[in-house]
């Protein structure tokens, strides 16, 4: 970008201009600005495929993925284990590829098999099923730090986003080109042919938490964007670029300057959100988008016409009903029995519960209860006088009043209270409230008690709690003397509170916003109102809005699917800065878009706009998916790698920098990335490729010799046992018992959590809608997840964070997960389910219960020694089920207790929880 | 805890060579300092298995554990820490620090303040002064004053510590709660329990330790990250002990299952296991999971017994105000608190407040009815703890934090009644565990709006209870995507004034 003109020109203005150019590409940009020992770290080398090894044991190599390994093994002195017996593969391999393991059936037909393709078979079978891309959909997941909400204070939903998980399990499943699925997922927006599908694979960059209150709204925009940078690199490039955000990376060849180019790609990205709410956004073709919204916009502006027309007309025959005095603005009052509010009031009282609950009645003797001015209670407590101080738990109150037999249309109580109150008169309930108000508040007395009233002498009693907090109690009663004579005006009025009818008939333009806002929520009753009261005349011209209104509904185009994405403003956008220090507030040299400079030659060409966006993550996106590129194929593959043999070849898998692990075996990591690109980028080609290997058919025999020299197992002498992930220990054991529902796609679901999880939240229960058991059941990629809130059978098997790309899970083992799995309502309900399920299809012999629970959990019949192990507990159990139960289970039940109990422990094995 | 398989970027890291690491020390040594003074390979804290006075190790094992008590950096000055959190932000002007013209000044507007260079003011929304309600009295023989609305905590001023000038980076709950467990405005960052945990261990195997014990109505705002372990590995993270019921979440057998069944078939468990053991004989993985089934089986009997207060003479029941309605339940949950700290917990977190507004210190429609509930529920629990660890000589190795997630405005709102939230300046306090008790350290403005003298950061408070922990806040780091990070992210000092 260095332009031509600079020698031309002199002076002060090329003073000017040379600290813009300095800012703005005049500075060294390409790998040749670093020392040779970081320009020539390996993973910033180009991939050239490396000669596949002349194998000493051709018998034992299948392809050259064990010509790689054997040679490794070879040079280290180390011999590979035999391969595994075929059970133990098959199981391997299922919940390898689809995350559930298979059905005795499915054991059988394979051991049946004896044919040299039966498990290349297998393999190309499971990598059919729609189950594949569930289960490795969930590992791309982790890596885009995927949830359904955003976090923080109010943790609020994130709309449509389970769509991006649908979209990533059918890429998965239909074998989406990687450079693809990469290109989509920065850009499905940009690129030519944009669709609805590409665009819901951009749903990515939107993924990270969000503060919809932040403390400093400069600098969270910029952690928003740094949330992307961090991903995007971490996801595709396998480097740690966000650690240059407030200075050059103390061990990496990024400057922050880098940092700042792989940002500004993004800055462009504005959230679409209404105030604290997310929200959606339409997708398709953006010209059918466009007309799409320029259709809706103009419709809606018709039907705001329409409204706003009848609504003038609604405000004008009120009006005049008004002046014609058939609408009474406020309904004359009388007091009956007045609250102490002006003035003090009489009341009998105690502070000790009244021995017979005959308190209430008008006629019971009050005589030696204690007499004192209202309100009642605690200096300070809002609403009103306090006279008669009353700080005890309870307070009982009786107060008589006379009605002199005006009749009235309706009869309400002026109640201040605080806490829970209950008010009777002539010993009939007439209202009960509980907590607290903070001023006096109508309510309407029950017919009930309205019908007790008598003319003469009547009581009213009342009795309040103190719970929390101040305390306070205060009663009147008043009756509304008259309505409307018209009965339908009467009934129309009815939810029209009187400051509404005020507000109707205020001037419009001298309406306070206070006035306009209650017209607005009492809409529906001003209409109903207007309608009663209008002429002939006017009640057509409400027909004609009515009709226009319908029209303009009816011809309301269908809405467009809609996805949880950012957008972009248009080709432009504002400059970026390099932050000193990372602080938004200290702006530094302007920076365009672009990659980190170890990784190119020269400065790339600008990005070229779209119609509406500037295109720089198309660009970033393509120069991603290079065929050449020296980092996309291999942290792709190395990531297959690792899900498939536990670790990456580099270990470190989203981190290839100078810091991050060496490859155990960099000519394997090479041949495998230039075959993948060879291959178009076609995952379920290198999945096949790796798992026809003989090296993933090993036994995990352990060789202590071989422990010694290559304790991690990075160089594939055997195959290393592993733990299975949370999903897929849950998912098995859901297959297991017979309950999985295997309904695929759609919005998150929500299994059962204990109200003791829910308490944790301030608002218990908040955003978690209980699933029914069926729904509950489906797989554990379905499950909705909330930041704040997980799943516990999930959480305490290392479920990963959401926060940040999480590239490899922990594996912890700790006792709350004993404590889970052990006594947690998902595990009882699982194994009551499992044993109904043996004793309906293996019958009641208790050796074949037990041979159908082991051909179901572990795919093979257990041995001898297990069998009696399991039959001895069986009988022991079930006399101590029966001892405990005191008689109380008939043999039957204890029975089935006892199988349960087992099939409990089955489910808590480890041998249910690894694959080896 | 057993972290056989984090895949943390150590592993082949450490296996390539030592290097300095961004705190300038090479990982072996980090491993000395933070992890504890076991020998082995570089991971041998991953690889970690239970200590758990367990049978299942393999022998000559030179794997510990992340709960195993490990060395401090340095000479601890306490052993355990109780943090009270008062979550909704209880106002510094009507507690902690008296402010006379703030109270001539009732009503009047807040002057000078929006435009004083020495803070951004904006959160005053020109409403005006709002004194307190409550006198302040002189209190102990440091004469430290402290609301009369804390009567009985102000007999245990010589303990306390003041700290009149804190102040943090957030108006809002969610963001701010984290900050004061995280030290971070974003979510997913270890808590300072875990930090503690994660460099000191536990010394009491069969129970969690790290504990919180949240308020009766409710969590607080954002939930379970503001005890999360972010980052670490969960079982780094907080254990919720609840108050009635089973303190842990299904500690006990479900579904009419007795001990003695449960026995039997964590029995059946161990004989399965041991079976399919013998074609693995020298993983110490699956060894670890078949000991943790027994951990969580001795974690019934241990931890009921912790919160268990039947053994307790009728007494201290009375002195923690268990018998008393308004007092009862936070009494209860400060003597769990004792209770869990003499039992070997690290780090026990006491929530007062729950839910939202009045249920918390979040005093925006009233002071009067929200602080004085606030308060009556906690000054005779606080103040009896304090006495209590003392008299059990456990104040000294004890050390207890007392604070909200910030404080409030001087300026009313809500009828002209309560106060706005208010980051710029508020008062926490601490006492035992190595505290300079009886003393008042720095100051807000004459409003108490802004903290103006020695300020005190959410990181320098971290950094001064690691420091009494006997942690080095800036040697504590846990490496994560692609760099050490700290509790205290690039920032703390130790207040060692507050220290005796």
């Amino acid at each position: 970008m260095g332009p031509p003109i600079r020698s031309a020109i002199a002076g002060g203005l090329m003073l000017l201009s040379l600290a813009c150019l300095a800012a703005r590409g005049d500075e060294p940009y390409g790998r040749g600005q670093f020392e040779a020992d970081k320009r020539d770290h390996w993973s910033f080398q180009t991939v050239v495929p490396p000669v596949v090894p002349s194998a000493d044991d051709a018998a034992w190599v299948r392809n050259p993925i064990d010509a790689f390994v054997l040679a490794g093994l070879r040079e280290a002195k180390l011999k590979p284990a035999t391969p595994a017996d075929r059970a133990t593969l098959l199981r391997r391999v299922y919940l390898d590829l689809i995350g559930l393991p298979p059905t005795p059936a499915e054991v059988d037909s394979f051991l049946a098999d004896t044919r040299p393709t039966a498990f290349a078979a297998v393999v190309d079978d499971l990598l059919s099923r729609p189950q594949y891309g569930e289960r490795w959909a969930r590992h791309w997941l982790d890596v885009v730090r995927y949830a359904e909400t955003n976090g923080y204070e109010r943790d609020g939903l994130k709309p449509q986003a389970w769509r991006y998980r649908d979209w990533v399990i059918a890429a998965f499943n239909a074998d989406k080109p990687y450079d693809q699925f990469l290109i989509e997922q920065l850009a499905g927006d940009e690129i030519p042919g944009s669709n609805e599908n590409s665009q819901i694979g951009a749903t990515m960059l939107r993924l990270g938490p969000w503060d919809d209150e932040p403390a400093d709204p400069l600098a969270d925009r910029y952690d928003q964007l740094d949330d992307i940078v961090a991903t995007t690199s971490a996801t595709f490039l396998g480097l740690t670029l966000r650690c240059a955000r407030c200075h050059d990376h103390k061990f990496e060849p990024f400057s922050q300057k880098d940092y700042t180019r792989w940002l500004t790609v993004f800055s462009p990205l504005k959230r679409p959100q209404k105030d604290r709410s997310d929200l959606d956004r339409d997708l398709g073709p953006y010209q059918d988008v466009m007309a799409h919204q320029q259709l809706v916009k103009q419709l809606d502006a018709r039907i705001e016409g329409a409204k706003e027309q009848a609504r003038s007309l609604e405000y004008q025959v009120c009006q005049r009903a008004v002046a014609e005095g058939r609408l009474p603005l406020a309904v004359p009052k009388v007091v009956l029995a007045a609250t102490s509010q002006a003035e003090p009031q009489a009341w009998r009282y105690a502070f000790e519960p009244p021995a017979k609950a005959d308190w209430i009645e008008a006629d019971f003797d009050d005589s030696g209860w204690k007499t004192g001015q209202g309100g009642f209670g605690t200096e300070g407590t809002p609403g009103p006088v306090v006279r008669t101080v009353w700080n005890t738990p309870e307070i009982w109150l009786r107060r008589e009043f006379t009605y002199a037999e005006q009749p009235f249309a309706e009869l309400r109580l002026l109640v201040a209270h605080d806490d829970d109150v209950e008010i009777y008169l002539n010993g009939v309930l007439a209202d009960s409230a509980v907590g607290f108000t903070t001023e006096y508040r109508e309510f309407p007395v029950s017919p009930a008690a309205r019908a007790a009233l008598r003319p003469g002498r009547n009581v009213l009693a009342v009795h309040c709690r103190q719970t929390t907090g101040g305390q306070a109690i205060d009663v009147g009663l008043i009756a509304a003397l008259e309505q409307p004579a018209n009965q339908e005006v009467a009934t129309a009025m009815k939810d029209l509170p009187p400051d509404a009818l005020q507000a109707i008939a205020a001037d419009p333009a001298k309406r306070s916003d206070n006035q306009r806002k209650l017209l607005a929520k009492h809409a529906a009753a001003v209409q109903s109102l207007a309608r009663q009261l209008a002429t002939g005349e006017e009640r057509s011209r409400f027909e004609e809005f009515e009709k226009q209104l319908a029209a303009s509904k009816a011809s309301y185009p269908a809405p467009m699917p809609k996805g949880y994405v950012w957008y972009e403003e248009g080709p432009t956008a504002a400059v970026s800065y390099v932050f000193r220090r990372g602080d938004p507030r200290q702006q530094g040299a302007a920076v365009d878009p672009g990659f980190p400079a170890i990784l190119v030659d020269a400065p790339p060409t600008p990005p070229s706009p779209t119609e509406h966006s500037t295109g720089r993550r198309l660009q970033l996106a393509r120069w991603l998916a290079r065929p050449d590129h020296p980092l996309t194929a291999r942290v792709m593959v190395n990531r297959l790698w690792q899900h498939h043999f536990g670790d990456g070849i580099v270990a470190t898998e989203n981190d290839f920098g100078v810091m991050g692990a060496a490859p155990a075996n960099q000519p394997l990591l090479d041949w495998l990335a230039s075959e993948f690109v060879a291959r178009g980028w076609s995952i379920k080609q290198m999945h096949r490729l790796m798992l026809l290997s003989q090296t993933y058919q090993m036994a995990s025999t352990p060789d202590p010799v071989a422990e010694r020299v290559d304790p991690t197992g990075s160089l594939m002498w055997r195959f290393t046992p592993r733990r299975i992930e949370a999903e897929a220990l849950r998912d098995t054991i859901l297959a297991v018992s017979g309950q999985l529902n295997p309904l695929a796609g759609g919005p998150g679901v929500y299994p059962k959590i204990s109200r003791a999880v829910l308490e944790t939240q301030s608002r218990p229960g908040d955003g978690w809608h209980t699933s029914d058991p069926l729904q509950a059941a489906r797989r554990s990629v379905y499950v909705f997840l909330k930041r704040t809130l997980l799943v516990p059978e999930l959480e305490v098997l290392d479920f990963p964070g959401t926060e940040e790309s999480c590239e490899q899970r922990v594996v912890s083992t700790v006792a709350p997960q004993a404590l889970t799995f052990l006594n947690g309502e998902f595990i009882h309900e699982q194994a009551q389910a499992f044993a109904e399920r043996l004793a309906r299809e293996a019958g009641p012999d208790p050796a074949a219960r037990i041979e159908r629970a082991y051909r179901l959990a572990f795919c093979r019949v257990p041995n001898e020694r297990e069998r009696a192990a399991v039959l001895e507990f069986l009988a022991r159990n079930k006399a101590q089920v029966t001892a405990d139960s005191q008689g109380q289970l008939s043999d039957a039940a204890a029975d089935l207790k006892a199988l349960a109990a087992f099939c409990l422990v089955l489910l808590n094995t480890n041998e249910l929880a690894y694959v080896q | 805890m057993s972290d056989s398989r984090k895949r943390e970027p150590l592993a082949s890291r450490e296996a390539m060579l030592p290097r300095l690491t961004p705190c300038g020390r090479t990982r072996r040594e980090f491993i000395w300092q933070a992890g504890g003074g076991f020998i082995g390979t570089a991971l041998a804290w991953m690889l970690a298995q239970e200590g758990f006075g367990g049978r299942a190790l393999a022998a000559g094992s030179k794997e510990a554990s992340l709960m195993t008590p490990k060395p401090a950096h340095f000479a601890p000055k306490a052993k355990s820490c109780i943090f009270l959190f008062m979550y909704g932000g209880p106002s510094q002007v009507d507690l902690f620090d008296p402010k006379p013209e703030l109270t001539k000044r009732n009503g009047q507007p807040m002057p000078d303040l929006e435009n004083d260079p020495r803070f951004d003011a904006k959160r005053t929304n020109g409403r005006p002064l709002l004194g307190t309600l409550w006198d302040f009295k002189k209190c102990g023989q440091s004469g430290l004053e402290i609301s009369t609305l804390f009567p009985k905590l102000g007999e245990r001023a010589d303990d306390l510590a003041i700290i009149r000038s804190c102040h943090a980076d957030s108006f809002a709950h969610g963001s701010g709660l984290l900050q004061m467990n995280t030290g971070s405005l974003r979510q997913g960052y270890p808590s300072l329990g875990s930090w503690v945990t994660y460099g000191l261990g536990t010394v009491n195997q069969n129970l969690p330790g790290y504990v919180v014990l949240l308020d009766h109505r409710g969590g607080p705002i954002g939930g379970a990250p503001n005890w999360g372990a972010g980052f670490m590995p969960a079982g780094l993270q907080g254990t919720q002990f609840r108050t009635s019921g089973d303190p842990i979440i299904d500690l006990s057998p479900r579904g009419g299952v007795t001990r003695a069944q449960q026995r039997q078939q964590l029995d059946l468990l161990s004989q399965l296991g041991e079976m399919h053991r013998q074609q693995l004989p020298h993983d110490t993985e699956l060894a670890a999971r078949l000991e943790s089934y027994e951990l969580a089986f001795r974690m019934q009997q241990h931890a009921p017994e912790a919160v268990d207060l039947a053994s307790e003479s009728p007494a201290t029941l009375e002195q923690y105000g268990l018998n008393h309605a308004t007092t009862e339940k936070f009494g209860r949950r400060c003597l769990m608190a004792r209770r869990l700290v003499e039992r070997g917990a690290r780090f026990v977190q006491v929530y007062s407040g729950g839910g939202h507004f009045d249920e918390n210190w979040d005093a925006h429609q009233g002071m009067k009815k929200n602080h004085e509930l606030h308060c009556a529920e906690t000054d005779q629990p606080i103040a009896t703890l304090l006495a209590d660890l003392k008299d059990r000589g456990l104040l000294d190795e004890t050390l207890v934090v007392w604070g909200g997630e910030f404080g409030r405005t001087p300026t009313s709102q809500g009828d002209n009644k309560g106060r706005d939230h208010n980051p710029r300046g508020f008062s926490m306090w601490m006492a035992g565990g190595g505290i300079r008790g009886g003393q008042a350290y720095g100051a807000t403005d004459e409003f108490g709006y802004a903290a103006v003298e020695k300020r005190v950061h959410v990181h320098d408070l971290h950094a001064t209870i690691l420091h009494l922990m006997g942690l080095n806040h800036e040697a504590l780091t846990f490496f994560h995507g692609g760099r050490e990070m700290r509790l205290t992210d690039v920032a703390g000092n130790v207040i060692h004034d507050l220290i005796a």
